[in-house]
């Protein structure tokens, strides 16, 4: 009979007619011939639902019975859309609802199950009640397909549940199993980073991977030191450091290095000089030997002309002690590592590529300097601002020395502010820092100085040494405690404050303390913001004593000194800060409250935590006072800056407020919060604000594009030349605000920042939150009610750059490739010089036309010189290519334009380019970076940024380095005879500029 | 043989021996074992699996599904009725084109839709009439529930009424009579709209009754919840069909009076 086999029930009637039937085994046989039923009829079944319940709810009936109404129950729900009821339906059907089944109904359920339980288990976790209300029913179905992953290798998801229902025994279980541990481990430490959002509980899945690690036979080190990194356990890094420091093999200690490397870039200066000072000492030799590289930072200053310190240590140790050769390798080893955990290594290079890369354009400060009106003094100081912050930390400081009489116009705390510029020019230039600012320092109780220039000689000091304040710091304490001038305190407390950043340090915060409680309403501004940087992110108890103070004072600048940094000291505390921040935000005074907002922002910054983000948004809208309403808004912009996408969606309709303080917000959170990221929305958001009706929303909006735009070109977004031609137009009105126009100054300033090679940036590599950049950034969006403050944004830039190292951390040549066209990230072209004396004229007029054919004449060049390097025998070339590359760029390829103009419409453009390290590498870049495979090197990880060391795969040729120490050896005597010029008027200390590296054959 | 078919089989002798002695409580308690034993088959519906003695399974389960059907009847139990003939429905529906045609299967089909008739389920009637083949429909059986629906639309209720003795069959008979009553709520409920008072001759006359005394009986048992015909000032009210309105049952004489309030 073939045709049975077709043979179909058309309706399930019959079977439902049997529900009816009173004998039991009748109703089973309904039921379960029901269930393989239900999908097709489950409308006729649905008008018979309230049987089949009763069904279920009959005691009567057997077990198995029952669980089979329930589910049949459940799929009905299930096809009506009422998911609550078939989940509830189908945990009732115990082991009958088989997780493995592949059909809609099952993974359905499953993901409304474990939404379910994921929502319970974590109610159950932040309100600390039992977690035994969670259905065991419930617990069981999850389980069940959390072994059902584990079992058919599906590791990701197994994790990503296991995670969010906290069961960090199925997580531990997971990636165990899993074939590929370090995949999913790393899998795992960044689903931890970006979806967990509880900071203790993330600590708690942190600390299970650290145990995973320490497990394996070859573990993933890095990874392990940012667990602990993350954690606080400087011990475990120590530790583990030190094994690979001991070891006999190379590769192992450059990835030890490497480790510190990636450890120095999120920037948590006390968790570092802790692991620095966990690392043991080489066994056999003198202590005093060591003594050198632990306290290497006052080492250093004292000692101005020495040799870079592992050099002169290994000669040293080798010389005195004909010790176990392990050993005297470990000492070796130790003294790098403990240079690259200071900071010292890191600085030194990026200063080195700083220097040599400058691509500042001193026409842009002309232009400026030479429209400005004579008396306006906040534009005059304006300008010296931007020059600050477009030489951050090139040592370039040519502008100054060229215009002293223009500077001399600086007065009061004009004055301050501009040797304050002195130390962000200078920033990282840890040597020779202090002889640099020697001129102005105070001169132990002689006078003569006016604390003017002194007061801001300490704060320019702090500034150098941001973050790595070690040998510093007793300097500026006794500065401190040596003076009773207010200017001066306040200039030494912003300095002690970034030199100690986080270090809690008890002594600082006594001295800075006694500062508080003179009273003085300058110093004690200073004072509080000095304490809050001293103790970012360690949630002290002082919190609360600073608060006291703060509702004892009457000086408004003191209150809010304070309150911004009692914010500080919850830095990434998350829910930790929570009493705190409710104690703020509900207090009397609007100046807590905006302290509050602060808190708020940088207790979860970057987190985008959505109770944050709630709370800011209903200050935003209803708090009486506008500060606190901009203050909220601009908190948004800390908040969510780990996703740079979201900020101009959720800022968007504020940006449209009535409110000029709102606005104003909106456009700095964009600024903060999309800060190098070029977003096109960000762009779109902050464009109509930029020709806003009110002065200071302009200034908001020039300066947060300026943020957005740094390092981005016109070629990736012709908005950028837009707005560099508004910003001109702005700066040459004679009738613009000076408000926006200080911000057209300041972007222009921001948008060239740092030589044009750094940008800003607050998440590290590894998605950490970089402390210092978001402290920096924090402080400086107070530049609204104190100028001075806006240096603080040199804390936030970061360099651009590739950077390769070998063992000897010296930068080897070594060649990259960048797999797109030139031009999308090369420098913004230089300004032409308008027809020399009338500045009315603008210059981007010529621009626009030249522009295009001088950027293919520079191409051209560049092409060139690409083939000449890749045809060239290696070793001649290393010497020319320096050279050729020295004059391509720093010519302004004025000179290219002259030659080439006839070849100008030739070849197109090639589709990648070679890049030398060390090389500029900006942010939208990094994914086009690719290693050669056939190079003489070899990352010990692959990063597209940032400092990479290398392994060399043939260790006995010479190696050619591109990048020598020069700038430092050379600048050293430059730095002995400023002590002897400090006398002399002009006082700008380095007269002898270092001389750009020479390029030279090293010979090991 | 199947030694399954054949123990359905002689309980099925049995339970029609029962069955003709009208011993229907007997009956019932063989029908359930029936029913269970049957749903060992895997031949049978819903499943309709393809075994060697398939087509005697069917054959024998869809007889024995007629005789509930008819079953019910005689015990008077609609509930069964409908339980069984739904049960039944899938062996004409689904393997008819495998079976042969039944004896029974137009006789059932007539009573269902009279069933549907009597508790006026008149849209699943025109339902299961659709589904229908038009062979089916000149089939006398048919062709009785089919009358009586028309009669009942139309509102010729005497012709509806008079349907018993026109009955097919026997079991006809029963539902003829539920019938009768269909008709006289079907009134009932259209005078409750259409009246505010009504004479008792009128309504006696509207609502088929030979006498008052079973107009008065109607009105009680219709009308659970109404307490009684109450007597105020010559009138009669009554609750109109668990309808909270009030519909007046007037005595002749006082007709004149009501009217001209």
């Amino acid at each position: 009979m073939p045709a049975a086999a077709a043979t179909m029930v058309s309706s399930a009637g019959g079977l439902l007619a049997m529900l009816n039937e009173s004998h039991p085994q009748l109703k089973y046989h309904a039921l379960s011939n029901l269930i393989s039923f239900v999908d097709q009829f489950w409308p006729e079944i649905s008008t018979s639902v309230p049987i089949i319940e009763s069904l279920y709810e009959d005691e009567e009936f057997g077990q198995q019975q029952r669980q089979l109404a329930a589910l049949l129950v459940s799929k009905v729900f299930y096809y009506l859309g009422e998911l609550n009821d078939s989940l509830s339906y189908a945990l009732g059907a115990g082991p009958l609802f088989d997780v493995s089944e592949d059909s809609d109904y099952v993974h359905t359920l499953l993901s409304k199950a474990i939404d379910e339980y994921v929502s319970l288990r974590s109610k159950a976790a932040e309100s600390s009640d039992e977690a035994a209300k969670v259905d065991s029913m419930l617990e069981a179905i999850v389980e069940r397909m959390l072994d059902k992953c584990i079992m058919d290798e599906k590791y990701q998801q197994a994790m990503g549940i296991a995670i969010e229902c906290r069961r960090l025994d199925k997580l531990e279980e997971a990636i165990t199993r899993s074939d590929n541990v370090h995949g999913t481990l790393a899998y795992c430490i960044n689903a931890s980073h970006s979806f967990v959002y509880r900071r203790e509980y993330r600590q708690d899945v942190l600390r299970l991977l650290v145990k995973v690690y320490g497990k394996l036979p070859s573990p993933d080190y890095l990874s392990i030191c940012q667990c602990l990194m993350f954690l606080y356990e400087p011990e475990g890094v120590a530790n583990i450091l030190e094994k690979l420091l001991r070891s006999e093999n190379k590769e192992d200690a450059l990835y030890a290095f490497q480790i510190a490397f990636d450890l120095v870039e999120n920037e948590h200066q006390a968790f570092l000089l802790n692991v620095r000072d966990c690392l043991s000492a080489p066994k056999s030799l003198p202590s005093e030997s060591v003594q050198p590289g632990s306290s290497s930072p006052a080492h250093a200053q004292n000692e101005n002309s020495t040799a870079p310190e592992d050099v002169q240590m290994t000669n040293g140790s080798s010389a005195i002690h004909e010790a176990d050769p392990k050993e005297v390798m470990y000492a070796e080893r130790l003294t790098k590592i403990k240079g690259i955990l200071s900071g010292e290594a890191s600085i030194q290079l990026t200063l080195q590529f700083l220097f040599s890369c400058n691509k500042s354009d001193l026409l842009i400060l002309k232009t400026i300097k030479q429209s400005l009106e004579m008396r306006n003094s906040v534009c005059h100081s304006a300008t010296i601002y931007a020059n600050a912050i477009m030489h951050a930390g090139t040592t370039v400081d040519t502008f100054l020395r060229d215009n002293l009489d223009w500077l001399s116009r600086a007065t009061n705390w004009a004055k301050f502010s501009a040797t304050a510029g002195l130390g962000v020019i200078h920033r990282g230039h840890l040597q020779q820092g202090r002889s640099l600012m020697a001129p102005y320092l105070p001169q132990g109780g002689a006078g003569g100085g006016s604390p003017y220039s002194e007061g801001g000689a300490l704060y320019a000091l702090g500034l150098i040494h941001a973050n790595h304040g070690e040998g510093i710091k007793q300097f500026l304490r006794d500065s401190l405690s040596g003076t009773n001038v207010e200017v001066i305190q306040h200039g030494a407390c912003l300095g002690l404050g970034l030199a100690a950043l986080g270090t809690a340090d008890e002594d600082i915060y006594d001295d800075i303390k006694s500062v508080l409680y003179t009273d003085s309403a300058v110093a004690g501004e200073a004072a509080g913001i000095g304490m809050g940087l001293l103790m970012v992110g360690t949630a002290t108890e002082k919190a609360s004593e600073m608060l006291a103070y703060a509702h004892e004072t009457q000086h408004e600048k003191i209150i809010r000194g304070l309150a911004l940094g009692i914010a500080l000291t919850v830095y990434g505390r998350e829910e930790e800060a929570d009493t705190l921040i409710e104690q703020m935000t509900r207090d009397q005074d609007p100046i807590l409250r905006y302290g509050g907002m602060y808190a708020l922002a940088l207790a979860y910054r970057g987190t985008a935590n959505n109770k944050a983000i709630r709370q800011l948004l209903h200050f935003a809208v209803s708090d009486v006072s506008d500060d606190v309403r901009r203050t909220a808004v601009l908190a948004l912009g800390f908040v969510l800056y780990s996703e740079p996408e979201q900020t101009p969606r959720i800022v968007s309709l504020l940006s449209e407020s009535y409110n000029p303080h709102v606005r104003y917000g909106a456009a700095l959170a964009v600024g903060i919060s999309c800060a190098g990221t070029g977003l096109s929305k960000a762009i779109s958001l902050l464009e109509p604000l930029t020709s806003d009706v009110v002065d200071f929303v302009r200034q908001g909006a020039l300066i947060a594009m300026a943020m957005v735009m740094v390092q981005i070109n016109e070629a990736c977004d012709s908005r950028v030349g837009t707005f560099r031609r508004q910003l001109e137009k702005i700066i040459l009105d004679k009738h613009e605000d000076t408000m926006s126009k200080m911000g057209a100054i300041l972007a222009a300033g921001i948008l060239d920042a740092g030589g044009r090679n750094v940008t800003i940036r607050l998440l590290s590599k590894t998605k950490h939150d970089k402390v210092t950049a978001v402290v920096g950034l924090a402080v400086f969006s107070q530049f609204w009610y104190w100028y001075p403050l806006i240096y603080f944004v040199s804390l936030s830039f970061s360099t651009t750059a590739f950077m390769g190292l070998n063992y000897d951390l010296k930068v080897p040549k070594f060649e990259l490739l960048s797999h797109a066209k030139p031009s999308l990230f090369e420098y913004p072209k230089p300004t032409t010089a308008p027809t020399t004396t009338s500045a009315v004229k603008l210059p981007t007029a010529v621009l626009s036309t030249s522009a295009k054919a001088k950027a293919r004449a520079k191409k051209e060049a560049e092409q060139k010189a690409n083939a000449e390097k890749s045809t060239g025998p290696e070793s001649s070339s290393a010497a020319a290519n320096t050279g050729k590359g020295k004059s391509s760029s720093e010519k302004d390829g004025e000179a290219m334009q002259v030659d080439n103009p006839p070849e100008k419409k030739s070849e197109p453009e090639p589709s990648f380019e070679m890049l030398t390290n060390p090389a500029r590498v900006v942010p939208a870049q990094e994914k086009f970076i690719k290693f050669l495979e056939d190079s003489r090197y070899v990352p010990v990880k692959s990063a597209p940024s940032g400092f990479v060391l290398l392994g060399d795969l043939c260790p006995n040729e010479p190696e050619v380095l591109s990048l020598t120490d020069s700038p430092t050896s050379a600048s050293s005597p430059a730095g002995g005879s400023a002590a002897g010029q400090q006398s002399s008027s002009s006082a700008m200390a380095v007269d002898d500029e270092p001389q750009p590296p020479q390029a030279f054959e090293y010979t090991s | 043989m199947d030694p399954q078919l054949t123990e359905v089989s002689q309980l099925f002798e049995r339970f029609k021996a029962a069955f003709v002695r009208k011993d229907f409580d007997t009956c019932t308690n063989f029908l359930s074992q029936l029913k269970v034993l049957l749903t060992k088959f895997v031949s049978l519906p819903p499943l309709f699996e393809n075994t060697p003695n398939a087509v005697n399974e069917l054959l024998l389960a869809g007889e024995i599904y007629e005789h509930a059907v008819v079953l019910s009847v005689k015990i008077e139990d609609q509930d069964a009725f409908e339980r069984d003939f739904f049960q039944l429905k899938p062996y004409y529906t689904d393997v008819g084109s495998r079976l042969p045609l039944s004896q029974q299967e137009y006789l059932i089909l007539g009573l269902n839709l009279l069933r549907l008739l009597v508790q006026n389920r008149i849209a699943e009637f025109h339902t299961e009439l659709e589904l229908l083949s038009a062979t089916a429909l000149e089939n006398p059986c048919i062709k009785h529930a089919v009358e009586l629906e028309q009669s009942f639309m139309e509102g010729a209720y005497n012709r509806v009424l008079g349907a018993r003795q026109t009955a097919p069959h026997e079991t006809y008979v029963y539902f003829t009579d539920l019938l009768a009553k269909t008709v006289r709520d079907e009134i009932a409920g259209c005078s409750e709209k259409a009246y505010n008072y009504l004479a008792i001759n009128d309504a006696r006359q509207m609502l088929l009754f030979s006498s008052d005394q079973e107009l008065f009986e109607y009105c009680k048992e219709v009308s659970v919840q109404v307490t009684s015909i109450i007597s105020i000032k010559c009138e009669f009210f009554f609750k109109g069909f668990g309808k909270q309105r009030l519909f007046r049952l007037v005595p002749n004489d006082c007709r004149s009076i009501l009217s001209r309030r």
